[in-house]
């Protein structure tokens, strides 16, 4: 027995010597002469199919000998499954990904297309959120953003102006106090995976953080022992202490059981996207384009502008290992033609990353977000890395249960992100 | 080895049986067959069990030893590179690992638990408890269902306006956030795992019953033994074997079968109280894109599951001599 314990702690620290390999082998090729895989989470879904047909239509007039296959893979699976594909060296040539941390992280297996693509720069918005060290890696379909909806039935059963909501925080919180004598709830929030946080720092970012302390976030120099980032918690906070949020916030799932809780009218406000769910055209279904209001974020710090928070959504990269990089960029670019992405536009309700799209016919909702567009910033959770995100997650959630400080959570939030 | 020298024992001896005439010497043996045969005969074992080795070792030890390997190296920008024991040692710093391994030991605290309820009940059912046959296949009904499933129907039920609260809220009680509340969120997941899985247990144990000696129940209830004594003092100590199983296997259910649940039930949350190792592992590979740091995760996953399956056949084996 005694002898066996021996070899196995022998071969442990041989191991652990001699630790050697590679997560991922990226010098192989595997995209087969005359075919292209494309893997997304998208092209399964029917809204999509239109949008598809144009790009591959598009595609097809460029290089009409080369095939294309797109595999649809479960959201919830992606990036599990792109992550052993990544390891191993071999998978799609080109791949969907979230814009921010999900693709920075994984630029290693990417090759930049910053020059495939300099025809697309001004057409598309949200750049910034595909870049690296300034190299681009993926070109943008959506725009992702987090605009406040409100519920105008609401406002008025509450005795409030639907034309003219809060624009600073304390009017703010005194509407929501007469919403819920109203019988309703001020916000709906689902924060059951952590990500309700991240639609509230970027909503609420450029109303707390100064303009100087905002562009600094982004460009990585953040200071998380300002006051007014600690603000952006302690309003968080203040909406769990003063019930302002629909019950069970840290059970209830945010996709889509807290945008359910918003169509239905059991709260007047919701920070929705921007993108296909959670956005305008599905609360258009159940409120009516008339009852839904898109409001800018109310100042809580005096001398801050309000801005439409938003960055590239979702878009397309190419791997590293496909053999013809150029091909593949040139199917990325058909990816995000003006007109594929008006199809994504019309059949998903998305803000496409073409902003010449005109969204006249979808409702003053659609209308004020993209006449905002203009004047927005990056948001400001894109800019941490996934690490961070997750510890972010969980934090607001023990914000909202009251087990931890709002000193604690920048202090924590602070060491995450020092440590990249 | 000695198949050459076990040979001549038997024939001997069959020979000494039947009483002929037959020339068995060793010498005449070895004279009658060809030294190839011989030889052939010697590695026919080792031939034999080759595919089955060769296939344990390249398709279970190597990559396993890969895996370890693998969690001795760096992620991301460290790609590839040796970094000792340090994946292990920001495991061990991360908070949320710690939880993790806590959650371990809670489990096994539960243990007894998860084995007491279907060792209940199938005494009962034992016992032909008015309807018994019904229960039979009422208890083990939800062991044919998904966790997904399993998971999908407890977040409705458990939901904060859903219809355990409402049940509650009709006596006066106020409503509980079940799946929101780190203090409560991890034992409703073990126990919706228990209500899932306990079925098997049952037949476990039914098959158990099948053993036991009627005539000793007779006897104890002749001598007047109620029902709790029979319970103690004749169906335990009866179905040692079978508890000591239904313990190790519930125990190896609980620590690699409960992702499903966990995935579809918390995820995690809140606040990370529900974390089980492979969770962990998961999140890592998938969502923080840290292989190494999973595989190092694995590793340890591994060693914890290797203590319980050797505690399981020191159990096993100890309770196979009592016998």
């Amino acid at each position: 027995m005694r002898q066996r314990a021996i070899w196995s702690a022998v071969l442990v620290v041989g191991l652990a010597l001699a630790g050697c390999g590679s997560a991922s082998d990226s010098g192989k090729s595997t995209s087969s002469d005359g075919k292209l895989v494309v893997w997304d989470w998208k092209s399964g879904e029917p809204f999509a199919k239109s949008y598809l047909d144009k790009a591959k239509a598009d595609f097809k007039k460029k290089h009409a000998d080369v095939e294309v296959e797109f595999v649809a893979q479960p959201f919830d699976q992606y990036y599990t499954l792109l992550g052993a594909a990544i390891q191993s060296g071999k998978g799609p040539d080109v791949m969907m990904f979230n814009g921010g941390g999900q693709i920075r992280d994984r630029v290693d297996a990417l090759v930049p297309i910053t020059d495939y693509v300099a025809e697309d720069k001004q057409r598309l918005a949200g750049w910034e959120a595909f870049t690296k060290d300034s190299k681009v890696y993926g070109s943008p379909v959506t725009l992702q953003g987090y605009p406040i909806y409100y519920n105008k039935d609401i406002y008025q059963k509450a005795g409030l102006d639907p034309a003219s909501p809060a624009t600073t925080w304390d009017k703010f919180v005194a509407d929501c106090a007469a919403v819920a004598k109203a019988g309703s709830k001020c916000f709906a929030l689902g924060n059951k995976e952590g990500v309700g946080i991240q639609f509230w720092l970027s909503s609420m970012g450029s109303v707390t953080l100064t303009a100087a302390e905002y562009d600094a976030w982004i460009t990585g120099k953040r200071d998380w022992t300002s006051p007014n980032v600690k603000r952006v918690f302690e309003t968080w906070k203040e909406t769990g202490d003063k019930k302002m949020n629909t019950d069970g916030a840290n059970s209830t799932a945010m996709f889509n059981d807290s945008f359910a809780a918003f169509q239905s009218g059991k709260a007047a406000h919701v920070m929705g996207l921007m993108s296909d769910v959670g956005h305008w055209k599905a609360f258009n279904e159940f409120l009516t384009p008339e009852k839904l209001g898109v409001m800018k974020p109310p100042v809580v710090t005096a001398g801050t502008t309000p801005s439409l928070p938003y960055d590239g959504g979702i878009g397309y990269a190419v791997a590293k290992w496909t053999k013809d990089p150029k091909v593949a960029a040139d199917l990325v670019r058909s990816l995000t033609s003006a007109d594929a992405l008006k199809a994504f536009y019309a059949d998903a309700g998305a803000i496409a990353a073409d902003t010449t799209i005109d969204v006249s016919q979808a409702g003053p909702a659609a209308s004020t977000i993209v006449s905002e567009l203009k004047s927005g910033k990056p948001a400001l959770h894109v800019a941490l890395s996934s690490k961070t995100i997750d510890l972010m997650g969980r934090l607001s959630q023990q914000l909202l249960s009251g087990s931890i400080t709002v000193d604690e959570v920048v202090k924590q939030l602070a060491a995450s992100d020092q440590a990249g | 080895m000695p198949i050459g020298n076990t040979q001549p024992s038997v024939r001997l001896a069959s020979a000494g049986r039947a009483g002929g005439p037959a020339v068995t010497s060793p010498a005449h043996r070895g004279g009658a067959r060809p030294r190839g045969g011989l030889g052939a005969e010697r590695y026919a074992p080792y031939i034999l069990v080759a595919p089955a080795v060769l296939i344990i070792v390249l398709l279970r030890l190597y990559p396993l030893i890969l895996g370890v390997n693998f969690s001795f190296t760096g992620d991301g920008d460290q790609n590839g590179e040796a970094v000792g024991f340090g994946n292990y040692q920001e495991l061990f710093g991360d908070q949320l690992f710690r939880t993790a391994l806590r959650n371990v030991g809670l489990l096994v605290l539960l243990l007894p638990v998860a084995v007491a309820i279907p060792g209940l009940l199938a005494t009962f059912i034992y016992l032909r408890v008015p309807g018994h046959r019904f229960y039979r296949s009422v208890y083990f009904f939800p062991a044919v269902l998904s966790p997904v499933i399993v998971g999908a129907i407890f977040n409705l039920l458990l939901a904060f306006d859903g219809p355990l609260n409402a049940v509650l809220g009709s006596f006066g009680v106020g409503a509980v956030d079940w799946l929101g509340d780190p203090d409560i969120a991890m034992f409703m997941v073990v126990g919706v795992h228990i209500w899932a899985t306990f079925g098997m247990a049952l037949v476990v144990f039914l098959a158990g019953f099948a053993t036991l000696d009627a005539a000793l129940l007779d006897a104890a209830r002749v001598d007047g033994a109620s029902l709790r004594q029979v319970v103690w003092h004749v169906i335990v100590p009866s179905l040692a074997r079978t508890i000591q199983f239904v313990f190790v296997t519930t125990m190896i259910g609980m620590l690699t079968s409960m992702f499903g649940l966990l995935f579809v039930m918390t995820s995690g949350g809140p606040e990370g109280s529900t974390y089980l190792p492979e969770y962990y592992i998961w999140i890592q590979q998938g969502q923080m894109n840290r292989p190494a740091l999973a595989s190092a995760a694995s590793t340890i996953l591994f060693v914890i599951m290797l203590v319980v399956g050797l505690l399981q056949i020191k159990l096993l084996d100890r309770s196979g001599k009592e016998d």
